[in-house]
């Protein structure tokens, strides 16, 4: 009996390259209560959505240098809802008066058994975190306000502290290469929160 | 009197031996100069009065000498004295210090007595207000000035608030930019882009994905020429909408009989409103909502027309120019237009076609209006927002494909099925059901009128289902002949029937399908009308047969027929009733009572003349009676004898 056949070459095509915009931002402790009221106004006219999620990031150490870091998401309020996996590439380095950072992204939802599916992988646990807040949304633009918690004992999201006293705000679009016109609305709605909260594009490279 | 006490030095001093002539401003006495000697001697000199020496007039200064005499008489025992005691100087002095000794002494006892308080007590006098009546002129002059000062103070202020009360309506009234600015505000986004004040009359933060920017313009109206009068409708605030949005529309949805030539169309549909005088000089906000609403009714037309043009149907649907043509119904068309005027001058001469003013569904129009804006809520809706935060939007459903391996049956299950064309057009047509069907049972009712047909709508209704309940029943019988009520369901494009009976029939959208069915129950309606006669008149059933196979064919349903007969069964009377045919009535005599009856040997006995005979057809046309079950119930009494 003939093996049935396999490819080779690795499946391309099919999906569009998602890119994803991105503008970071920090809001003090004190000041998120203005900064809501101020989103509240300006992104579309819904209800404010709190979220709860606990984020793993896993790393596969391979030969060569650079370990291969995948993020594995679910959502603490809503237990039934599919993990997400993300793999944000290397931000593109092109255009310097580009406003927003630019990096590869591929989203994927995954059932309830994506650890031990990670693990078995090869993958190991990095680090998590718990991150709680709200989202807004205006058009594509998405404003993600969360509280990054330290998660004391591994898998227990209970105990938890939170890092710094302060806020992460991320203004972040997904779109198809090469649209500039997403930067440009990203960067007009940056202007309108700007003396609350500076959203600027931060190389994650630098910081390392 | 004068027994204890120590002596009290009394000091006497004289008069002010000079009088003071005047006072100067600055308190300085002048006194008068005091007399010299000759002076002195002749003033004396003046009081002697010379004439009272002579001792014949006596009398007078007699008396007026005795008395000062008989005062010091007891006291002094001398003889003449030199003055007359009246001219004494001291008597007067003596007579006030022992007039004071004698006071005080009193007042001595009275103290004295007073201290032992038990004849005696002290009471406050009560002030005596007189005291204060000299300095009252004053007091009166001092208060007016006062209340004049106090007058004058609120007089001041009073001024002052009335000044800056009409400032303020001066102010109101010429409408301040900002307080301008400030209302427009409160009702649309507004954002400052450089030194330009930029709104945003779009839909898009209630969820529209129309790529319209619907960015609007403020500006200061600073032509106001301050000399001439202000007009009453000035407004220091105007506002300058994208030129794509000027004027007003609206979406007209209409159902006609089909054009025969598709050249026909094209044809821009007439703007039948009136655009409003002087679109200039309205006020931002109508401008601004007017604009809003033609950019709404653009959406829908281009999401109509995308969905016209993507989504494969039977019979394709048409878009040409500002026109969506399909046919709902083969013979009918909907068409759904774009209507926009820009409100100046009607450049379009109306087009020769007439459109009719009620040809407008009003209806669907608006709830074309409703399905977008449901359409712009869904994509707002938080099932649309990702839990975990970090997942792309989309509908929470839609993300289980993956980890639960949908396929593309059930993929295809959750997304929207609908678009906004079919939903209207599904609406149009039950409309159109509706009201053709309401038009059919109307016309019946008003043609014919023996059994009558009564329609009850249902006041509650769905877009795409409506009920109505038909009754067929007879005048005056409505107790004893209810035996046909129908309910009719209307949908999109059938009707279901349910009978009384529990039979269901469903019918399409032809309308002479309903008009003949109408007609064979109403028929049938006859048939069991006389069953129900029967009962009540205690005549005997004895057939009866809803679809008779014998007789002539109808071409509408079928014949029913009855036989019943008397109750000392006598008489029979038959009934035949078809939709087309009409009604036949045929009773039967007994034997004795037809005349034509050949007289036959083989019956001997009289009895059997008892039997029913041959039957007689009855000229229903000429029998009285308003309806038939009168006239039914008219004949069964005449057959019935008294007895």
């Amino acid at each position: 009996m003939e093996a049935p056949p396999v490819t080779v070459m690795p499946v391309t095509g099919g999906t569009i390259n998602m890119m994803e915009y991105l503008l970071q931002g920090s809001v003090l402790d004190q000041s998120m209560e203005s900064l809501l009221h101020r989103l509240r106004g300006l992104c579309d006219n819904m209800e404010p959505e709190s979220f709860a999620d606990h984020e793993l990031v896993y790393l596969l150490k391979g030969q060569q240098g650079n370990p291969f870091m995948l993020r594995a998401r679910r959502s603490l309020l809503h237990p039934t809802a599919p993990w997400h996996l993300r793999y944000l590439g290397q931000p593109e380095v092109g255009d310097k008066s580009r406003h927003a950072l630019v990096r590869n992204c591929v989203d994927v939802a995954a059932s309830h058994s994506l650890p031990e599916f990670l693990n078995e992988m090869g993958f190991r646990m990095d680090h998590e975190f718990v991150a709680k807040g709200q989202v807004f949304r205006k058009g594509a633009m998405k404003v993600v306000v969360s509280k990054l918690l330290r998660v004391l004992a591994t898998g227990n999201t209970e105990n938890t502290e939170p890092l710094s006293l302060s806020y992460l705000v991320e203004l972040s679009v997904l779109a198809p290469a090469g649209q500039d016109n997403v930067s440009e609305d990203m960067r007009s709605f940056a202007e309108q929160l700007k003396p609350l909260v500076h959203l600027e594009k931060i190389d994650p490279k630098r910081l390392m | 009197m004068m027994s204890g006490g120590p002596a009290v030095r009394v000091s006497i001093e004289s008069q002010c031996e000079r009088q003071v002539q005047e006072v100067s401003l600055d308190g300085l006495e002048t006194y008068v100069p005091p007399l010299s000697m000759s002076q002195n001697l002749a003033k004396l000199a003046q009081r002697i009065d010379f004439d009272q020496s002579s001792d014949s007039e006596q009398d007078g200064p007699e008396r007026e000498s005795r008395e000062p005499w008989s005062k010091p008489e007891p006291e002094e025992d001398e003889g003449a004295v030199k003055f007359q005691p009246s001219l004494w100087p001291w008597d007067s002095v003596r007579n006030n210090l022992r007039g004071a000794l004698t006071e005080m002494c009193v007042l001595h006892d009275v103290l004295s007595v007073l201290k032992e308080k038990k004849y005696m007590a002290l009471d406050p006098v009560s002030q005596d207000p007189s005291v204060t009546k000299t300095p009252q002129v004053f007091q009166l002059i001092s208060k007016k000035k006062s209340l004049a000062t106090a007058a004058q103070l609120l007089l001041k202020g009073a001024e002052k608030l009335n000044k800056s009360l009409a400032e303020n309506q001066e102010q109101r009234r010429q409408r301040d930019f900002n307080s301008e600015l400030l209302r427009l505000r409160s009702q649309w986004k507004l954002r400052k882009v450089g030194d330009k004040i930029l709104g945003d009359l779009s839909y898009r933060s209630a969820g529209s994905l129309f790529p319209h920017h619907g960015t609007f313009e403020v500006i200061k109206n600073t032509d106001l020429d301050l000399d001439k009068k202000v007009p009453d409708d000035y407004c220091p605030l105007s506002v300058q909408i994208p030129s794509d949005l000027e004027g007003s529309a609206y979406i007209k949805v209409s159902i006609q009989k089909q054009s025969p030539d598709i050249g026909d169309l094209g044809t821009v549909s007439l703007f039948r409103r009136q655009p409003k005088a002087k679109p200039a000089s309205q006020t931002w906000h109508v401008k601004l909502e007017a604009a809003q609403n033609v950019l709404l009714c653009k959406e829908i037309f281009a999401q109509l027309s995308r969905e016209a043009v993507q989504i494969k149907s039977q019979i394709p649907h048409i878009v040409v120019k500002n026109q969506i043509i399909s046919q709902p119904f083969p013979g009918l068309q909907l068409s759904i237009s774009l209507c926009h005027s820009t409100g100046e001058k009607r450049s379009q001469r109306a087009s020769p076609e007439k459109s009719k003013p009620d040809d407008h569904l009003y209806v669907l129009e608006h709830n074309l209006h409703q399905l977008i804006r449901e359409f712009h809520k869904q994509t707002l809706s938080s099932v649309v927002m990702p839990h975990p935060a970090s997942a792309p939007f989309g509908h929470k459903r839609l993300r289980l494909a993956g980890p639960m391996a949908y396929d593309k049956a059930e993929i295809s299950s959750l997304q929207q099925s609908e678009g906004l064309l079919e939903k209207i057009i599904k609406q149009a047509k039950h409309i159109f059901l509706r009201s053709r069907t309401a038009r059919t049972i109307d016309t019946l009712a008003s043609r014919i009128e023996d059994p009558q047909i009564q329609a009850h709508w249902s006041n509650i209704n769905d877009v795409y289902e409506s009920s109505v309940k038909v009754l067929i029943t007879s005048q005056g019988y409505e107790q004893i002949c209810k035996s046909i009520q129908l309910q009719l369901n209307i949908g999109v494009e059938q009707i279901r029937v349910v009978h009384r009976d529990g039979r269901v029939i469903t019918l399409s959208h032809q309308e002479q399908e309903l008009q003949d069915f109408l007609l064979s129950q109403m028929s049938q309606h006859q048939v069991h009308a006389v069953q129900q006669l029967a009962k009540v008149m205690g005549w005997h059933v004895l057939s009866f047969s809803n679809h008779v196979g014998l007789g002539p064919i109808e071409s509408i349903g079928n014949a029913s027929a009855i036989t019943v007969t008397s109750p000392n069964g006598e008489y029979t009377i038959s009934v035949r009733n078809g939709p087309e045919s009409g009604c036949k009535v045929l009773v039967q005599f007994p034997r004795s009572q037809a005349k034509e009856l050949p007289k036959s040997d083989v019956l001997q006995d009289a009895r059997w003349t008892h039997l029913r005979g041959p039957y007689k057809e009855v000229h229903w046309s000429r029998m009285e009676g308003r309806n038939f079950v009168y006239k039914m119930e008219l004949l069964m009494a005449a057959l019935t004898p008294c007895p």
